[in-house]
């Protein structure tokens, strides 16, 4: 298409009235670059149409003529309309940076709280984990002195039997008969009144010697570390008057068990 | 400064030439804008009440179109066109915007429509004076079928697409009645 026939395509006119299309126009202005006729032509369509349209009759106001210039006195206190459009547009990149910080601090605020609760929870857990640790590690121990009295060669292991009707008493003596060490574990003891106390015996030629008094453990299968004894014949134990001193009451013999078999 | 003295015949008031208007404007001198109004505003008016009908919403537009060309005076590119120009799009768009907008159409709900754009309504008739006078008197004097594509493309901003379905035809057949109309509007003007 020579520029001629471009010019008469009505292109001109669409341009100038708006009619035209985003592509039209920037074709339309890279062609002004190059054809200063197609600017002559366009020129001239516009003096045209600036000359039909302002036959217009209509004699808007003097009134509306103050309305507008007290509006825009109102609207640009800023010095220079030239300033404001890169202010313009510079103040809404700054918006969107106030937006976006103000959006990041909100964020980071949201996570300090957040990771400040999940630290408290996190030391609560870990000192629950500690208490929990401490104990198991007692617990432990308590299993792993069990255990190494269970297995020494030189342990004798006393079980004792419930000596009363009705009543599933039961621990085991462990007896070192070299060390003369005696452990009392025991397996279930019903609990007694509080001035009560259980006593353990040990018998030797029928005579009963102490080996300590000892209350009825919270917890079954505790060990108690009793008083030594070198020889025993059996062990007993009875229910005495709480820090009793005298003789075993064989009335209230709970359990017993013969040391050597 | 040809512009300036072919200008000069149309208005007595004309002191500036679009070049020293704008310079002036963009410098927001009182005395130019007192002149952009006094010089511009029947023309503008003109436009925006050719698609606004109703004067008092029509002088709304033409107010906001007024503080508009105030305030982007500095993105106007003269390489592009002519003061005019631009600001005669300025208004045509705006006074479009707004028959187009939610509330616009919802009024028009509450009224008689218009009859269709193809014959001589009654509605013409009441605006005889608007239809008489500017843009409207010359694209009146098209041939009907490309007076009815200008009218809905110009002046009502339906798209290639919404005229073809209006009137019903293809839209390539919108396309060269528009092409076509502006060609013959070039040996009008």
């Amino acid at each position: 298409m020579n520029i001629q026939e471009y010019i008469s395509s009505g292109i001109v006119e669409s341009y100038v009235l708006g009619l035209a299309s985003p592509e039209e126009r920037a074709e339309f202005e890279q062609m002004c670059g190059q054809y200063p006729e197609l600017v002559e032509a366009r020129n001239n369509f516009e003096l045209a149409l600036e000359l039909h349209a302002r036959t217009s009759t209509a004699r808007p106001s003097q009134e509306v003529k103050e309305k507008i210039w007290s509006a825009i006195q109102q609207t640009s206190s800023t010095p220079k309309i030239v300033t404001m459009e890169p202010t313009a547009s510079r103040s809404t990149g700054l918006r969107w940076v106030a937006a976006a910080s103000v959006i990041l601090f909100i964020v980071a605020g949201y996570f300090a709280f957040h990771f400040y609760n999940e630290n408290a929870q996190l030391k609560n857990s870990n000192k629950n984990l500690e208490t929990k640790i401490n104990s198991m590690d007692s617990v432990l121990g308590t299993m792993a002195d069990h255990d190494k009295l269970m297995s020494d060669p030189n342990m004798t292991v006393v079980n004792m039997v419930g000596m009363q009707k009705g009543s599933p008493s039961s621990a085991s003596v462990y007896w070192d008969s070299t060390s003369a060490n005696v452990y009392l574990i025991v397996k279930n003891m019903p609990k007694l009144p509080s001035d009560k106390q259980y006593q353990l015996w040990a018998l030797i030629n029928n005579k009963p010697v102490d080996l300590g008094l000892f209350d009825a453990p919270k917890d079954n299968k505790i060990m108690l570390r009793m008083k030594n004894t070198e020889k025993a014949d059996a062990f007993a134990i009875t229910v005495e008057n709480k820090g009793n001193t005298g003789g075993p009451n064989l009335n209230q013999l709970q359990s017993m068990g013969k040391a050597k078999l | 400064m040809a512009a300036c003295f072919i200008l000069s015949p149309l208005s007595p008031y004309t002191k500036y030439s679009e070049h020293e208007l704008v310079a002036l404007l963009l410098r927001q001198n009182e005395q130019a804008f007192s002149y952009l109004y006094d010089n511009y505003s029947p023309a503008l008016f003109g436009i925006i009440n050719q698609i606004i009908p109703e004067k008092e919403l029509a002088t709304d537009v033409m107010q906001d179109v007024f503080i508009n060309i105030w305030r982007k005076i500095a993105s106007y590119d003269a390489a592009k066109g002519r003061l005019f120009t631009w600001m005669l799009n300025i208004a045509r768009n705006a006074a479009i915007d707004k028959i187009r907008s939610r509330p616009y159409q919802d009024s028009l709900k509450n009224q008689p429509l218009p009859e269709n754009v193809n014959t001589n309504t009654p509605n013409s008739v009441v605006n005889a004076d608007i239809n008489d006078v500017g843009l409207k008197k010359l694209i009146n004097k098209l041939k009907e079928e490309y007076r009815v594509v200008i009218d809905l493309s110009y002046f009502q901003g339906f798209t290639h697409e919404e005229i073809s379905k209006l009137l019903g035809i293809p839209l390539g057949t919108v396309k060269t009645r528009i092409r076509s109309a502006l060609m013959q509007l070039r040996t009008l003007i």
